[in-house]
């Protein structure tokens, strides 16, 4: 191709213009949800997804795609049909009323819970539960958690969890030293008025 | 960065009419109240639809504009523009990955919406079709269309799609980089040789049709814009979003001693709205319909670019794990 | 301390980081799936971003300004192997790359962290986590599709055929391996080589793929040298071709 982007002109000839090739059906990959703790003794929150084929991908994927610009100090992921979810409520409902009973089962997995307390932000992890079932999990959840109005809450089997192992957290290290992906590194102010100075100077 | 002037379908009205009266009243009242929509929530068709082709239409254009910007990705000059270019550059692919995912949340897959750009189905923003000929005209984009994405993201910002909130919320936050960092190349080659204030000015002046066709045509405010605003779903109107950028942005562009090519351009001080020779609509239409001078070369690098990773794809794709819709 | 050993290490080290990093941004907007281009992205600034240091460290050391050593010199005044200035070619190639060169990269800067020159350390403890991230990248993605499916493997057994004299060109014997040894600056290339083997044998164990007979592999040289490839007198061309309107201006 002739352009003006000298990586395009480079670019092999594949196909024809308009025309996608046949492909497999859905070549796109299964859905991760990303989470991300923003500072020392901070809850991990929801960031938003990758698509991955495995959720080793997912972590390394989410890595740059949530954590490359503001500081952090840990990453986990989980595949998304492995976040249990509760109802949606709203105005002065509360998602915890609509969680049903469920009676102790003596099973320790460990499962992750995170709520919504208001529509439009982010889902915060509000701590750990010890269940049999993500249901049993929502249920112990309820009698642990629920002090004040939540519009969803998820739970995740810690074992369905890609954590930041303790030898990664140097991973953020040279973060805050990326200034080049900071507005305060673009200071223009000095330039401006030397330059307004001198186009004053001479008009 | 994102073109606004969102072509929105001519969904008729009456299709409302044939909602559930209890769910539609609910659905309102919550929007009414402040509150945001969830992707499990009840929503009338029209919204989901609507909301759909605009968190998509937002997308291609991030993906798209990384291509005009991109082209100077190789020769950016010096390492500060150079790792700044690379990084914005990265941040436009990555605001198409988290609007991606926000549209993907109303059931659109990402692999649909990628095929309908290919295939001309969805549109993007008509700026991303023009060429950049020149460094400067990389500076134009990084600074000015940026500026105006960001008018129009912040408005969006306070719209009633919950995931499309708390993408544009992180999409604004890594935009303020782009901005200070555009601004900051124009400075340097307003305050530069004669040669760089050349550059400049001519980029100046092959930009700003464009960048006046940017938020759109005037609205024609009819029953069908008025229940989308009523919804939430748009904020403002076209020209309200134009007069807002034109009042933060000439001044700036003016200070730094540049003449923008339009001899009618003036701010009415008595309606607080600003003058200007009307943009060729006709134009606007042309480029829209593929006529544009890259249209062709932005989709057919999208095309290979899909092409030259299928076999990637392909060999990741693994049965054990299967796509489903995204959470939130 | 012998500067012009030290600053022989310095430069190839700063030059490999420079051009590779400039050509893996070529993939930018034009990744194989969005997940992958951000990431590759971010490494590719990482590796610009070293090379910044690496050349402050020089200019601290009486070279010229960063600027003026990465865009006004001539190929034959850089130092970089040539495996990083090869064009990018399909993503196979370009992920065979970035395997063979961030795993030695990463031993090099590992074996540096125990350097005598304090500069050098202190960059290099500080660059671990960029470095962990690579290798990380790199050996997830080998082992990924050098175990999928027929196509992938065959694509990356081919590009590992092609990549590896261009690879084994990394550990070129400088002829001041005996005074960075004797001062304590850097343990050498054939020590690097020799972990290096050994580390993507390792990983290649892994995979379906299969590692050529060292003894077979030609090594190529020269880029030490300043002896390139004809790929890389347009790459700086392109990459400075703004810089070098004028020189003296400031972009």
């Amino acid at each position: 191709m002739n352009s003006l982007d000298p990586r395009v002109s480079r670019l092999p000839e594949i196909g024809k213009p308009g025309v996608i090739l046949p492909k497999i059906p859905l070549d796109q990959f299964a859905s991760f949800e990303v989470f991300v703790q923003p500072r020392e003794g901070k809850p991990f929150q929801h960031e938003g997804i990758v698509h991955a084929p495995n959720i080793d991908m997912a972590y390394i994927f989410a890595k740059e795609n949530f954590t490359r610009r503001f500081t952090c100090t840990s990453l986990y992921v989980a595949e998304t049909r492995n976040v249990y979810v509760s109802s949606t409520t709203d105005g002065e409902r509360n998602a915890y009323d609509l969680v049903a009973d469920v009676s102790t089962s003596g099973v320790n997995d460990e499962y992750e819970i995170f709520h919504l307390v208001k529509r439009g932000k982010q889902h915060i992890a509000v701590g750990t539960v010890m269940a049999g079932s993500p249901e049993e999990a929502m249920s112990t959840a309820r009698k642990m958690f629920n002090t004040k109005l939540v519009y969803n809450i998820w739970a995740v089997k810690r074992s369905n969890i890609r954590l930041t192992t303790p030898e990664e957290l140097d991973l953020w290290t040279t973060l805050p030293e990326k200034r080049f992906r900071d507005a305060g590194d673009y200071k223009g102010g000095d330039k401006l008025k030397d330059f307004l100075d001198k186009q004053k100077l001479t008009s | 960065m994102y073109g606004g002037g969102n072509t929105f379908e001519g969904v008729k009205t009456d299709s409302v009419a044939t909602e559930d009266p209890v769910l539609l009243a609910e659905f309102e009242a919550r929007i009414a109240r402040g509150e945001k929509i969830e992707p499990s929530d009840w929503m009338p068709q029209l919204y989901r639809k609507q909301l759909i082709r605009m968190i998509e239409q937002h997308a291609h254009s991030e993906i798209i504009g990384a291509l005009p910007e991109g082209t100077w990705i190789t020769r950016a000059p010096g390492f500060k523009r150079k790792m700044a270019l690379m990084a914005k550059v990265q941040d436009e692919v990555g605001h198409g990955q988290l609007l991606y995912s926000a549209a993907e949340t109303l059931g659109k897959s990402r692999e649909q919406m990628i095929d309908d750009l290919i295939s001309g189905k969805s549109k993007y923003s008509n700026i991303f079709n023009y060429p950049t000929f020149t460094w400067a005209d990389c500076c134009f984009i990084s600074w000015l269309v940026d500026a105006g994405a960001i008018v129009n993201q912040l408005a969006n910002a306070k719209g009633s799609y919950g995931p499309y909130c708390r993408a544009l919320e992180r999409i604004c936050a890594e935009e303020s980089f782009h901005l200070k960092y555009g601004h900051h190349c124009v400075i340097y080659l307003a305050a530069g040789t004669q040669k760089q204030r050349q550059l400049f000015q001519e980029a100046l002046n092959r930009w700003w049709p464009p960048m006046m066709h940017f938020f759109g045509p005037s609205d024609k405010i009819s029953t069908h814009t008025e229940v989308l605003m009523r919804w939430k779903v748009k904020m403002g109107t076209n020209d309200e979003m134009r007069n807002q950028f034109l009042d933060m942005y000439v001044p700036k562009i003016w200070e730094l001693g540049f003449t923008i090519p339009d001899p009618k351009l003036k701010k009415n001080t008595g309606t607080g709205l600003w003058e200007y020779t009307e943009p060729d609509w006709e134009e606007f239409k042309r480029v829209i319909n593929g006529g544009g001078p890259c249209n062709q070369e932005r989709l057919e690098v999208r095309r290979i670019a899909e092409e030259r990773g299928k076999w990637v794809r392909e060999a990741l794709k693994s049965a054990k794990t299967t796509y489903v819709t995204p959470l939130a | 301390m012998n500067e012009g050993a030290l600053k022989e290490l310095l430069y190839k080290m700063a030059d490999d980081l420079l051009i590779l990093g400039h050509r893996n941004s070529e993939w930018t907007g034009m990744g194989p799936l969005l997940e992958e281009d951000i990431a590759f992205s971010s490494m590719a600034q990482d590796k610009v971003g070293q090379s910044l240091a690496l050349y402050n460290i020089l200019h601290a050391l009486g070279e010229q300004a960063p600027d003026t050593v990465a865009f006004t010199r001539h190929a034959a005044q850089f130092h970089n192997c040539i495996l990083v200035e090869l064009p990018n070619q399909e993503y196979d190639f370009s992920l065979i790359r970035h395997f063979l060169f961030d795993t030695a990269d990463s031993l090099r800067w590992e074996m540096l962290t125990k350097s005598t020159y304090e500069p050098l350390s202190l960059l290099a403890k500080k660059i671990k986590g960029e470095l962990r991230y690579h290798t990380l990248h790199a050996n997830t993605w080998m082992k990924q599709l050098g175990t999928a499916t027929q196509e992938s493997i065959s694509r990356l057994q081919q590009s590992l055929q092609v990549v590896m004299p261009y690879a084994l060109g990394i550990f070129e014997p400088s002829p001041n391996e005996s005074i960075l040894l004797t001062e304590g600056i850097f343990e050498g290339e054939s020590a690097l080589q020799a972990k290096w083997k050994t580390r993507v044998e390792e990983i290649v164990s892994g995979t379906k793929l299969h590692l050529p007979d060292w003894k077979t592999v030609t090594p190529v040289f020269g880029g030490r040298l300043g002896k390139h490839s004809e790929h890389l007198e347009p790459m700086l061309n392109e990459m400075s071709e703004v810089f070098r309107m004028d020189p003296t201006a400031e972009w």
